[in-house]
């Protein structure tokens, strides 16, 4: 007797957004099956991949092959362009680490023209991710969001905390797009998104950003937070939950013990590039087959070990 | 595959006798379609009857030993849904056409790997060994035979019946792989002999599905579902389609565990095998065969692992005790936390961050984070001093600075008078901030 | 497991408005009932033609167009006892949100709606009556039976036989209520779907009581498993109790601002 594979798609789907303008365009989402499950039903979009710099240089203490790719690069401007010009990059993702009060505190006016170099640079979509620090990002997005205002930035994050303004600015009054980002609690993630769409953001201008955790530091959360958002949105065909969703995984596993723990101290783990490039690919692997439909990298072998990946289930 | 309610009730008496509690035969056969009562209930079953049912009501998939270890026996399709059960094991992969040096690097390579992580010991469970047709019997032995020597348990792919019965009778292998539609027959054989698990492939589900129903048409229910190919593409698809169709969809001969190896479908590229092992790791690989197995390798994979395995209603617990972090010693201050796996890893990890050497004194809080275990009485003074008295900290330690986690912070009154030796210091809220605060504090 | 379904009873050709505008294809009051009710939740809507005897067929096709056009191919629920208007309106109607529902087959003369059903990949609703009101829990569960058989042997899901119990009126049925919330039960635990006009239950009662007593009858059916049911989604009460029961049993997440989305 035959076996036949009985398909599972679902009549509720993932909101399609496009990042990024004319023929630089990325869109995201799509789809009406379960991640990578594109046996079931072609891929809409496969999900893209993001290389993330920052506004203060290339963090490469015993990261040889990563110091290598950057040489030469001495602005954001020009890491951006390396960045988007990386094997397997969909997008750039640039994240004001100098922002932070807490750290070089670098004005928003420093950092506006910063973004605005980057964004003319590059030709592919831009991220902006903040400082973490909720009441500078506020300020920052918005200044940026004006500057980019024809380019369809998306913005990492607005939290519960300060989705009202950043809500209004980016999306409401210059068109971005914004993140929605809780940790790894699944009710707030959707509570977020309600408020948001109350305050007059479309669905169509939302990514959620659930949160995330390096491999073996409570990814267990964050797997079921994101296989629960999947089948919420299809299967039970929840519209507040049916945005996509993009993970900043570098940010996450470029400080655990394994990335950061140099070979002297460690020598039986070697290299540490290594390990880095592998602690930042299986986490990008589990967060794609959980239910992330972006993810931002930092390291140009995990970007294409995972565009790889991405491209072999298709 | 298991039977639909309408083919049960075709086998009931059709009486509507209410022997069984319900009101019709009709009702009854729906319930154990769902399982959700026995077959036993009816006592009016024909034996024929009853013979048919019996496997219906079998679990979705069987449970498959391999040496101490256990495959399989999942139930649900995510371990939000209730739990998964049986982690997934890793294999180093090695081929008998490989040079004795090439074989003896990978093995040493891949045995430095040996390490514990939360009270589970790291290391690769299995070696599979791929002997091709035109290799000699001499050669496989001899691979087989150095592989068996590290204790680990051998898999041994070969699909020449005769070849890999001079092997297994050679050498203790655990699994023997390699059954198809052309040689099942010969390799059950083979299999059953030797009280091995049969690794099964067929070119395509169809073909595999028709294999496995003959081999547990000849009485062999301990297989494992060898997912070949090299396509990446194919070999996921048929993970998550057999699974779905053991769990969701009753089909029986899919209700056994799976093998899928990585080597062959990214071969030398370890970083895209690397993202592979951690997609089947979520996805229904049950032995993962890769390439080698560094430190690179296993750190993130089987601390994935642990995170994905771990029943959702069970958290992840460490051992209660001291761990001197940065080369501390008695003179060293010391900071108390809980003992959830999640908070240690945390707050472990940023204090390492700081470089401040720091006694983190991990209390016995029962598994629960700071706040929880705190609201459930499991983290409170009374638990605290009796931890510093019960692991004799004030002999081993000789500094007595104790930094509290943040949120607990109503505690440091009752801390004190507990412990009038000590000097307690509020630590901040956030694990996130414990760099600043240790390296302000110092 | 889903969340409950509702499907949405107002456009029904006992209204007037809708009657007339049926009568003289009038498209407005039939849209504008159509988005009142997907705006407060409707995952179907109920499109009851009537008998339609001399033009059902053209009617519902005229219906099932208008709607799924001007809503994004809305999933609806085809609602006559001319078997051929519903073939005619399965003809045209677009299944990319969800399969068509019949309304309905029962143990009786409609039974052949279960074919139908069957032949078209359709979901159909299945009164456990014959002729008049069963009377009692066994005899619904033998029309439950017929029907369940014909179906499965006719290759149907049973997942798309939706077994509707019979809301019974209060006022002078009321002693069969809790029979009527046992055999949702029963159906339940067979893993059947279950659903029904529930308002049913208040009728003849004062305006006001109808929103409570339709809400504690609803909470009460979807505690027996109750998996759709036939009402007016505008009805504010209702809805909240639908959404709040959704929660308790698991079929939506919870967010504070639930009862909003």
């Amino acid at each position: 007797m035959p076996f036949t594979a009985k398909p599972r798609k679902f009549s509720a789907g993932i909101i399609e957004i496009p990042l990024g303008v004319g023929q630089n365009a990325v869109t995201i989402g799509g789809g009406n099956v379960l991640p990578l499950y594109y046996f079931d039903n072609p891929a809409k979009n496969p999900p893209a991949v993001g290389v993330e710099i920052t506004d203060t240089g290339v963090e490469a203490a015993g990261l040889p092959e990563l110091a290598a790719y950057y040489e030469g690069a001495n602005t954001p401007a020009e890491r951006a362009k390396k960045a988007a010009a990386m094997e397997g990059a969909d997008f750039v993702c640039l994240r004001f680490e100098g922002a932070d009060p807490g750290g070089l505190n670098r004005s928003v006016a420093d950092c506006v023209a910063i973004a605005k170099e980057v964004v003319e640079a590059i030709n592919k979509p831009l991220v902006i991710a903040g400082s973490k620090n909720l009441e500078k990002d506020v300020e920052l997005f918005s200044a940026c969001a004006e500057v980019c205002s024809d380019k369809n930035v998306l913005f990492l994050s607005a939290r519960e905390e300060n989705y009202k303004t950043i809500g209004a600015s980016c999306a409401l009054a210059y068109g971005q797009k914004v993140g929605a980002e809780s940790s790894v609690d699944i009710n707030l993630a959707k509570q977020l998104n309600v408020l948001m769409t109350q305050l007059g953001v479309q669905p169509q201008s939302i990514v959620m950003n659930l949160g995330s955790a390096a491999a073996g530091y409570g990814f267990e959360y964050v797997a079921s937070t994101m296989e629960r958002v999947k089948l919420a949105a299809l299967e039970q065909n929840d519209t507040m939950l049916q945005m996509p969703v993009i993970t900043p995984v570098a940010s996450e596993t470029w400080s655990v013990k394994e990335s950061i723990m140099p070979e002297s101290d460690m020598p039986e783990w070697g290299s540490l590039e290594e390990r880095g490039i592998e602690m930042e690919t299986v986490t990008a692997s589990a967060c794609l087959a959980s239910g992330c439909d972006a993810v931002i990298l930092r390291h140009p072998t995990s970007v294409k070990a995972i565009a790889a990946l991405i491209a072999a289930l298709l | 595959m298991a039977l639909k309610g309408l083919d049960i009730f075709k086998l009931t008496p059709k009486t509507n006798c209410k022997d069984c509690g319900n009101p019709t035969c009709m009702a009854f056969a729906m319930k154990v379609a769902q399982g959700a009562v026995s077959i036993e209930k009816c006592p009016h079953m024909s034996p024929d009857a009853l013979r048919q049912l019996s496997e219906a009501t079998e679990p979705p998939m069987k449970t498959i030993a391999v040496g101490e270890h256990k495959l399989g026996g999942e139930t649900v399709m995510f371990r939000h849904e209730k739990t998964f059960v049986n982690k997934n094991l890793f294999a180093l992969y090695l081929c008998a056409d490989m040079s004795d040096a090439d074989i003896d690097a990978k093995l040493a390579e891949a045995m430095k790997v040996d390490y514990e992580r939360i009270s589970e010991r790291m290391y690769v469970e299995c070696i599979f060994v791929n002997v091709s047709d035109t290799q000699t019997a001499e050669r496989g032995i001899a691979v087989v035979k150095k592989a068996a020597e590290t204790g680990r348990d051998i898999i041994v792919r070969c699909k020449k019946p005769e070849l890999a019965k001079e092997i297994v009778s050679a050498v203790p292998v655990k699994v023997l792989v390699g059954a198809d539609a052309s040689n099942w027959e010969a390799m059950n054989a083979v299999a059953k002999e030797k009280g091995l698990v049969l690794g099964v492939s067929g070119k395509d589900l169809s073909e595999l599905y028709d294999t496995i129903e003959k081999l547990e048409a000849a009485g062999n229910k301990n297989l494992i579902i060898n997912i070949g190919g090299s396509s990446i593409k194919d070999a996921f698809a048929a993970a998550v389609q057999i699974r779905r169709a053991a769990l969701k969809d009753n089909v029986r001969a899919f209700g056994y565990p799976s093998i899928v190896n990585v080597e062959r479908m990214a071969p030398g590229d370890h970083v895209l095998q690397a993202a592979l092992a951690s997609l089947f790791e979520l996805r229904y690989g049950s032995i993962i065969v890769m390439g080698r197995m560094t430190y690179a390798d296993a750190l993130p994979l089987y601390g994935l692992r642990q995170n994905i395995f771990t029943d959702p209603q069970k958290p992840m617990k460490v051992e209660p005790g001291i761990y001197a972090l940065n080369g501390a010693d008695e003179n060293s201050v010391c900071a108390i936390t809980v003992d959830f796996a999640l908070t240690y890893f945390v707050v472990s990890g940023e204090i390492e961050r700081s470089g401040v050497p720091v006694n983190l004194l991990i209390a016995d809080a029962g598994g629960y984070s700071v706040l929880t275990s705190w609201a459930a009485g499991k983290f409170s003074a009374g638990t605290i001093a009796k931890f510093i008295e019960e692991h004799q900290i004030e002999s081993k330690i000789k500094n007595r600075t104790l930094i509290l986690p943040g949120k607990v912070a109503v505690l440091k009154g009752e801390v004190e008078n507990k412990l009038p030796d000590w000097k307690v210091v509020v630590g901040p809220n956030e694990a996130i901030q414990l760099v600043r605060f240790l390296k302000d504090y110092k | 497991m889903a969340r409950f379904t509702i499907i949405g009873e107002r456009i029904h050709c006992i209204s007037p408005s809708i009657r007339e505008a049926m009568d003289t294809k009038n498209p407005e009051p039939i849209l504008k009932r159509a988005k009142e009710q997907i705006d407060a939740g409707a995952a179907y809507l109920d499109v009851n033609i009537g008998p339609a005897e001399s033009n059902g067929e053209e009617l519902m096709k005229w219906v099932v167009q208008l709607i799924q056009e001007n809503f994004d191919n809305h999933p609806l629920c085809l609602d006559t006892a001319n078997r051929k208007a519903i073939e005619a309106g399965i003809s045209v109607y677009n299944r990319s949100k969800g399969k068509p529902i019949i309304n309905s087959a029962d143990a009786g003369d409609r039974i052949v709606n279960i074919d139908l059903a069957a032949a078209n990949d359709a979901i159909c609703l299945a009164l456990c009556s014959k002729s008049g009101i069963s009377k009692d829990n066994d005899e619904r569960m033998m029309y439950c039976q017929e029907m369940l058989e014909r179906g499965m042997s006719l290759g149907m899901d049973p997942a798309d036989l939706w077994f509707d119990p019979l809301f019974l009126v209060i006022k002078g049925m009321q002693d069969k209520l809790m029979e009527v919330l046992e055999f949702i039960r029963m159906c339940t635990d067979m893993g059947l779907n279950t659903t029904g006009g529930l308002s049913n239950i208040s009728n003849g009662m004062p305006k006001h009581i109808r929103p409570i007593m339709d809400s504690a009858m609803l909470a009460m059916a979807m505690m027996s498993g109750l998996t759709s049911a036939i009402v007016n989604p505008c009805d504010q009460r209702l809805m909240e109790t639908i959404k709040s029961c959704d929660i308790i049993r698991g079929d939506t997440l919870y967010a504070d601002s639930y009862l909003e989305v």
